[in-house]
């Protein structure tokens, strides 16, 4: 069934919407993630204008993690005064970013810096992370113990000022490098139309030294209240959210999610790491790729100014 | 906004002349959440005592939009933006049809000045021109796109075409009966909302002889106008409402999944 969305003012298929939505929820629920760095580029992909697919994508996002960081609090997974310190410098980010993408759009680069982000941000930490996973798969299939963490805490995350305890991570920290993370998450989560999560769960992890167990919830509270906010900020200040589109995303969205969230226990920590870096990596090799082909047309329409 | 892009209908003359007429399907195209598009037929009669030969031009401009165009260039190896130009005075929508291929109607400067034809458009790139002196000549005025500037024009003319925002159709206008005539106008999904001036124009001997205007309005209906309304009018509280059902839902799916 084809609907014209109001915003976007383009023709799509409602049900291949909602199945997509199915479809990026379970992935999200499984992982942990938001899952916005796969449905942006589909949507693009279907001819959603980039400003519009940008915005409804945060809507979408904290849809589906709003549907799995529930059962992540009930298990005592989620460091809520972290992620309210992440948050805080995600608002900030969101604001900042909201109107560098409002900028980028009227100097016709929204396009290249979209890419850009994609290929530098996924490629790496998807690289990365299929790198760091499949190692350890390899070497527990051998038998080898698994490599030794390095676990000695830098000075400098000690060394700041403004510590904070946050009893849940176990953790005596400065607040300074939460707070900037948040920044650089919400940035991005406003010109990628990402909740940060493939960002955020390795930063906490490597940077900030939590505890494995409390990362992907914690990620996930953060991101719902960053992707609220720019979703919040992009319609008031672009009027680009459209909420037709973003509530059949969410109608398969968060049930996707729940499942997901239940299938993730079959696996092994290791290869979903793995099968996720994998994926990271082929989304961003997949939106960079465009600044490397020779487009059929020299010129390109980029949006009406609106 | 409409600016109204074509001169007022001409009178027409009280002595028998040649005379043209028409009539759309639909002059009112309601884009609600089923619309895909929309095809409206216009039916028109050429009154002439006299049965010259004659030709009948569509002509169909919807509203002005600015069109932002940028050109890809290659930077180190990447391809990406030039900084983009702003065309103005360009329709988000236009057709001209026609009975035969319009150079064979009329002349180029009867052309000109009746703005039939997609080469006829006024089109022109404001920010990239400048006033200045040449050759002693005050208040020349210079665009920074230099020879460019066909170029350009021409991309953002290939580029609507790609989209069905912009056709020319050489027969478009078929009679179907003496004096008796039909043309297609094909409106695609990202047609603009607003209203369409529609000219049809009666030529003999390569000279308009009648004129009449006719005027389409495509509007967003129903709920699609409603959710229009509510996110430019009131975008804050619309951000917000939006976020609520985003976080109700998700709070539901797992209330109903923890059930189970």
């Amino acid at each position: 069934m084809d609907i014209y969305l109001p915003i976007a003012e383009v023709s799509v298929n409602a049900g291949i919407l909602v199945l997509l939505g199915a479809v990026v929820g379970f992935i999200s629920g499984l992982f942990g993630i938001g899952g916005g760095f796969l449905m942006t580029p589909i949507l693009l992909w279907m001819g959603i204008p980039p400003v519009v697919a940008v915005a409804s994508e945060a809507n979408h996002v904290a849809a589906s993690s709003a549907s799995s960081v529930i059962s992540y609090s009930r298990k005592r997974q989620v460091d809520f005064r972290m992620g309210g310190v992440l948050a805080a410098g995600g608002a900030v980010g969101a604001l900042l970013g909201v109107e560098v993408f409002r900028w980028l759009r009227l100097m016709g680069q929204a396009d290249l810096v979209v890419s850009l982000s994609y290929l530098i941000f996924l490629g790496l930490i998807g690289g990365l992370m299929l790198v760091e996973s499949v190692g350890s798969v390899l070497r527990q299939r051998r038998g080898q113990p698994p490599a030794k963490r390095r676990d000695r805490r830098p000075v400098w995350l000690y060394g700041l000022p403004f510590k904070v305890r946050f009893p849940r991570s176990r953790l005596y920290i400065s607040v300074i490098p939460p707070v900037i993370l948040g920044v650089f998450v919400g940035i991005l989560s406003a010109i990628m139309g990402v909740g940060g999560g493939f960002i955020l769960v390795p930063a906490m992890v490597y940077i900030l030294r939590m505890p494995a167990g409390v990362v992907v919830g914690t990620s996930l509270f953060q991101i719902i209240i960053t992707t609220s906010l720019a979703s919040i900020l992009q319609a008031g200040r672009n009027q680009s959210v459209d909420i037709v589109l973003a509530t059949l995303l969410l109608l398969g969205g968060v049930l996707g999610a729940q499942f997901g969230a239940r299938a993730s226990s079959r696996f092994r920590a290791e290869e979903l790491r793995a099968l996720l870096g994998l994926i990271v990596l082929i989304m961003g090799l997949q939106m960079g790729l465009v600044l490397f082909i020779t487009p059929e047309d020299p010129f390109i329409l980029v949006g009406s100014g609106k | 906004m409409v600016t109204p892009a074509l001169p007022p209908p001409a009178i027409v003359a009280p002595e028998p002349g040649p005379t043209v007429s028409a009539a759309l399907t639909d002059a009112n195209v309601r884009v609600t959440s089923a619309f895909s598009g929309a095809q409206i037929v216009l039916y028109g009669a050429v009154f002439d005592p006299e049965t010259r030969p004659s030709d009948v031009v569509v002509i169909v401009r919807g509203p002005d939009q600015p069109i932002r165009i940028a050109r890809k260039v290659r930077v180190a190896g990447l391809w990406v933006n030039s900084r983009p130009v702003v065309f103005e005075g360009a329709p988000g929508f236009y057709m001209a049809a026609s009975s035969r291929p319009l150079t064979e109607i009329a002349s180029f400067s009867t052309l000109r000045r009746l703005g039939a034809g997609i080469d006829h458009l006024p089109m022109n790139a404001p920010e990239e021109e400048r006033i200045e002196t040449r050759y002693g000549v005050r208040d020349v005025v210079v665009s920074r796109l230099g020879g460019d500037y066909l170029e350009w024009r021409r991309a953002v003319i290939r580029l609507k075409e790609k989209a069905s925002l912009y056709a020319t159709d050489h027969e478009g206008v078929r009679f179907v009966d003496r004096g008796l005539f039909r043309a297609e106008i094909d409106l695609p999904t990202s047609a603009p909302i607003g209203e369409y001036q529609t000219e049809i124009i009666l030529f003999q001997d390569g000279e308009p002889v009648s004129r009449r205007a006719r005027t389409i309005t495509v509007e967003k209906a129903g709920l699609e106008r409603w959710l229009f309304l509510f996110a430019n009018e009131q975008p804050w509280l619309y951000g917000i409402v939006s976020v609520l059902i985003a976080l109700t839902s998700g709070w539901l799916a797992s209330v109903v999944f923890r059930r189970r």
